[in-house]
């Protein structure tokens, strides 16, 4: 048996090296490095498992009954690759995307500040850049020179709007969104173990932003930008000082003349042209925003290892640099080789985000059975395939869905858990205490299970059946989309003639064990 | 006069009606989980003696790493020692920051280690040094010193949680990357924290309404038998620490009164002091008393004083003396000191040097640290520093060392080993470090 999982690793490895295809590539990566460990993958996953897991990756939710026996029923080797091609063509991805990114570039924050966000027009902006796919490195210009060009871009001033003036909180949320690296540590003394992220590279990422100011006009939310300002110096620990030039990591210094120590810069017209957008605001014609996004982004080494990165972290339970933003001299790859790969296949395409997940979604690593093949081995070899809880919009749709057969995405449920469940790439697995307390007693959650008993909710098709067994089918085969075991149908059925009284309250009941179960919380 | 809530307020009654179903559902599932991550490991059954004793500890977690010179090892007169000035103990011959007023008058109570020498220069790293007892062996995660001691000490029966975390500040760098990782490690996630924090109370700990008490109960039975029927099957750890998380909610739910700030005396809330690290400390005592195993109080970073040290050790150091005071003298004065350990620290010291922002910078090479009670004797000064603080002039003290000294207060076999198959053997304190003799009871 290992002999023959070594020659196919072997074989999956001679084609790779040859390989443009990413697929491919990531099966000859992953593969070898199974094969240099000693490491025997897990099973692939069963179809029925592999239709769930699919549309809980792209499409944000368990598929429907039909849609799942939809899939299972067609007769064609190539049925999982002509799924992904569909799911990615659809709305559902645009806004489980669209969520995961809101949340990653934005955080959580409260409800009143998600309606800001949506009002202002950057839930829908995130929305279009997957729904059309554009280029990654287009809309990370967009976002952080933000000058729309058109209203249908207006929401991507919002990333460094919402940010009220606060360069720091700016500059700190450019380097793990863009560059995948986090450089909080930089701003007292150089990162004092990834030697490389300097405090320069801090206040130099400060200095690109801080001449911009949020300002109201007829077009919206826009941020104006300053012709003069925003020289000062950063000092060190040991005290020395140094101006904050317009740097940042693994780029070249902008020149800039600075102003002699002591004297003031006079504001004038002469140092402007007016904003190609009739309405917004005038652009500086030394414009730093501009400067930054023209000339250390473009071309970047980081922006596209970290949009792959995080995308493999979303679709592989893990980065292949882990955290998935800390992309840095203290946390190497697992896979280098595939990581500069994959960048590079990314950048050479058009930073195309669908053509990446593809290519993820399709690896024979993402297709591997949950269950590991053995217990002492590392993660970080993508041996199996990594389980993950569902995000607050995830198992918020897939619990309309099975209880009432559709979905809102702004239901109240929606936003309930949107509160409860910040992380939707956590580090690390852990269910919180005060989760499972949510889902025991909120009130809110709760209700909406309770109060689905119209016509043709799941409640009520149960109750409609004669037999508790057959309650107990339905129920397991509509939550869990798979046939029921005869211990679960018996644990079911003896609970429900427990509660013949109130057989469907009884069943609401079953339905809300059947939810909050593991099953249910997990794509496995 | 305190009269706390007694333990029994916690207990509830047991549902027997599907008892038996369920019962037979999990155990019939559970032979499966024999090959399971855990039960790899054979950690061996606790002392029934130590049981007895019910020892308990709790941690104020200085997080940020307090300076050594403006708390317990100050060096008034020197280059080093900063602005402020010692003062004369009931201990004599020893001196402690004056800053501290309410400790010296105590310091008969205190152990105080002034040799401790570590590695780490950096807080996530010290954190988890500190907190666990020694450095990462990826991939598997070494508990933290909370997870240990509930898993060797606590009951796990008890609806009381046993390791509770009182932290009511998500943010604070380092520590809230910290915190996001894996506290339990390889005991498994039911002995993980309890966390609460914030408005001091725990949200949704209340029974719903609409929902009676049988019903609330035999649901949640069927919902067990579903979740560990997969985390079985699956030998999941994700599914793992997700029954465990549920496994503690009836607990918690008939604890809610423990958590309710507001049941406490308000002479007590005020002995203590306003601020979420004072009325935490006061929680710690009343968790304690009321059958909590270990309770770490957190309160974000406020110690990494890179700027502006002496301004704002000027508030922190006070508010710490007087909490400490207060903590020691509550248990004792409950007879509870005996059995409770109280550790005070951070996850290193602060350099001898000031930098230009007037702020110490991290310095794990040589600082203090104080415990009192459980087993470790009073008005001990373990080690010393030489006369402006830059080395360990006696008595080096590491993280291994601490932690022998802190599981041999307790009663904990400090090396003992983890057996896991195939792979080196794990200690609870690795290398055969030795406890501090002279601060053991």
């Amino acid at each position: 048996m290992r002999n023959l999982i070594f020659a196919i690793a072997l074989m999956g490895l001679s084609v790779g090296l040859q390989a443009a295809d990413p697929t491919k590539q990531i099966n000859a990566e992953i593969s070898s490095k199974w094969e240099t460990s000693k490491v025997s993958p897990a099973e692939p996953c069963s179809d029925q498992t592999f239709v769930r897991r699919i549309y809980l990756d792209l499409a944000g939710r368990v598929p429907t009954a039909e849609e799942a026996k939809a899939f299972l029923a067609i007769e064609d080797s190539n049925r999982r690759q002509q799924l992904v091609d569909r799911l990615l063509q659809s709305e559902d991805y645009a806004q489980h995307f669209a969520d995961l990114f809101d949340a990653i570039l934005m955080g959580r924050k409260d409800e009143h500040v998600y309606d800001q966000r949506v009002r202002h027009g950057w839930r829908s902006y995130l929305e279009t850049v997957f729904r059309e796919n554009r280029p990654w490195d287009e809309v990370t210009r967009e976002i952080l020179l933000a000058r729309p060009e058109d209203p249908n871009k207006d929401g991507s001033v919002w990333f460094l709007y919402e940010r009220k003036d606060n360069y720091q909180a700016i500059a700190e949320a450019v380097a793990p969104a863009f560059f995948g690296m986090r450089i909080e540590c930089a701003q007292c003394h150089d990162h004092m173990m990834a030697t490389e992220i300097e405090q320069a590279h801090y206040w130099g990422l400060v200095a690109f932003f801080n001449r911009g100011k949020n300002s109201q006009t007829d077009n919206g939310p826009r941020i104006s930008e300053s012709a003069i300002g925003g020289f000062s110096d950063f000092a060190n620990l040991e005290g020395s000082s140094s101006p904050n030039l317009l740097t940042f990591f693994d780029s070249r210094t902008i020149s800039e003349a600075r102003p002699e120590a002591g004297s003031k810069q006079e504001d004038s017209d002469t140092l402007y042209v007016s904003a190609d957008v009739n309405g917004d605001p005038r652009e500086p014609l030394f414009s730093r925003r501009a400067k930054f996004v023209n000339q250390v982004l473009d071309g970047h080494p980081m922006v596209p290892r970290a949009m792959v990165n995080r995308i493999w972290a979303i679709l592989m339970g893990r980065g292949i640099v882990h955290p998935h933003d800390e992309i840095d001299s203290m946390h190497d790859p697992s896979h280098p080789r595939l990581l500069d790969w994959l960048a590079d296949d990314f950048a050479t395409h058009q930073f195309d985000i669908r053509r990446l997940v593809r290519s993820i979604v399709l690896s024979d690593a993402y297709q591997l059975s949950s269950i590991k093949s053995s217990e002492s081995v590392s993660p970080d070899v993508f041996a199996w395939y990594i389980e993950r809880p569902l995000t607050a919009e995830q198992l918020a749709r897939s619990i309309q869905l099975v209880m009432r057969g559709g979905f809102d995405n702004n239901a109240d449920v929606v936003k309930a858990l949107r509160q409860q469940i910040l992380d939707v790439l956590p580090d690390a697995i852990e269910i919180t205490v005060a989760d499972a307390l949510y889902f025991s007693n909120n009130e809110k959650l709760n209700a909406f299970i309770e109060q689905s008993t119209s016509p043709n909710h799941l409640v009520w098709q149960a109750a409609q059946l004669a037999q508790p067994n057959q309650q107990a089918e339905l129920l397991i085969k509509t939550i869990y989309g798979r046939p029921a075991e005869a211990s679960e149908i018996d644990a079911i059925v003896d609970y429900l003639n427990q509660r013949s009284d109130r057989r469907q309250l009884g069943i609401s009941q079953v339905a809300w064990s059947l939810l909050t179960s593991a099953e249910f919380r997990f794509n496995h | 006069m305190n009269q706390p809530k007694r333990r029994s307020s916690c207990g509830s009654d047991e549902h027997t009606i599907h008892r038996r179903l369920f019962l037979q559902g999990t155990m019939a599932a559970s032979t499966a989980s024999v090959a399971s991550f855990n039960g790899l490991f054979s950690v061996p059954l606790l002392a029934e003696e130590t049981k007895r004793h019910g020892k308990k500890c709790i941690l104020l977690w200085l997080c940020g790493a307090p300076s050594q010179f403006e708390t317990w090892d100050p060096k008034p007169g020197t280059a080093t020692g900063g602005p402020f000035s010692a003062i004369p103990t009931n201990l004599p011959g020893v001196h402690i920051s004056s800053l501290m007023p309410k400790c010296a008058t105590i310091m008969d109570k205190l152990a105080v280690i002034r040799s401790m020498s570590t590695k780490p220069s950096e807080h996530f790293q010290g954190i988890d040094a500190l907190t666990r007892g020694d450095m990462p062996r990826p991939p598997f995660t070494r508990p933290i010193l909370g997870s240990v001691i509930a898993e060797q000490l606590g009951q796990l029966d008890s609806p009381v949680p046993q390791f509770v975390l009182l932290d009511p500040c998500p943010e604070g760098n380092e520590f809230k990357a910290f915190k996001a990782g894996n506290w339990a490690g390889w005991l498994g996630a039911q002995y993980g924290p309890v966390r609460a924090g914030g408005d001091y109370g725990i949200p949704n700990i209340k029974q719903l309404d609409s929902i009676s008490q049988a019903d609330h109960s035999d649901r949640e039975s069927l919902r067990k038998f579903f979740s560990k029927k997969y985390e079985n099957d699956r030998r999941s750890a994700a599914a793992a620490s997700h029954n465990a998380a549920f496994e503690r909610v009836k607990g918690l739910m008939s604890c809610a009164p423990l958590f309710d700030m507001e049941s406490l005396p308000q002479s007590d809330r005020e002995r203590y002091g306003g601020g979420a690290f004072a009325q935490h400390a006061l929680q710690a005592r009343h968790l304690i008393e009321n059958g909590s195993t270990f309770v770490m109080v957190a309160n974000g970073m406020p110690w990494d004083n890179h700027v502006f040290q002496h301004e704002m050790h000027q508030m922190l150091v006070p508010e710490l003396d007087n909490v400490l005071y207060q903590l020691i003298s509550d248990l004792e004065q409950r007879g509870m000191l005996d059995d409770t350990l109280v550790i005070a620290m951070g996850e290193f010291g602060r350099t001898p040097w000031l930098n230009d922002a007037r702020g110490r910078d991290h310095y794990p090479k040589a600082w203090s640290l104080a415990m009192a009670g459980g087993g470790i004797k009073g008005g001990v000064v373990h080690g010393a520093t030489d006369a402006e603080g830059f080395e360990v002039t006696d008595g080096k003290v590491d993280n291994r060392n601490l932690f022998a000294t802190i599981f041999t207060a307790l009663g904990i076999d400090p090396h003992e080993d983890y057996d896991l198959p195939g792979l080196p053997t794990f200690f609870r304190v690795e290398e055969d470090a030795h406890p501090i003799k002279e601060v053991l009871v």
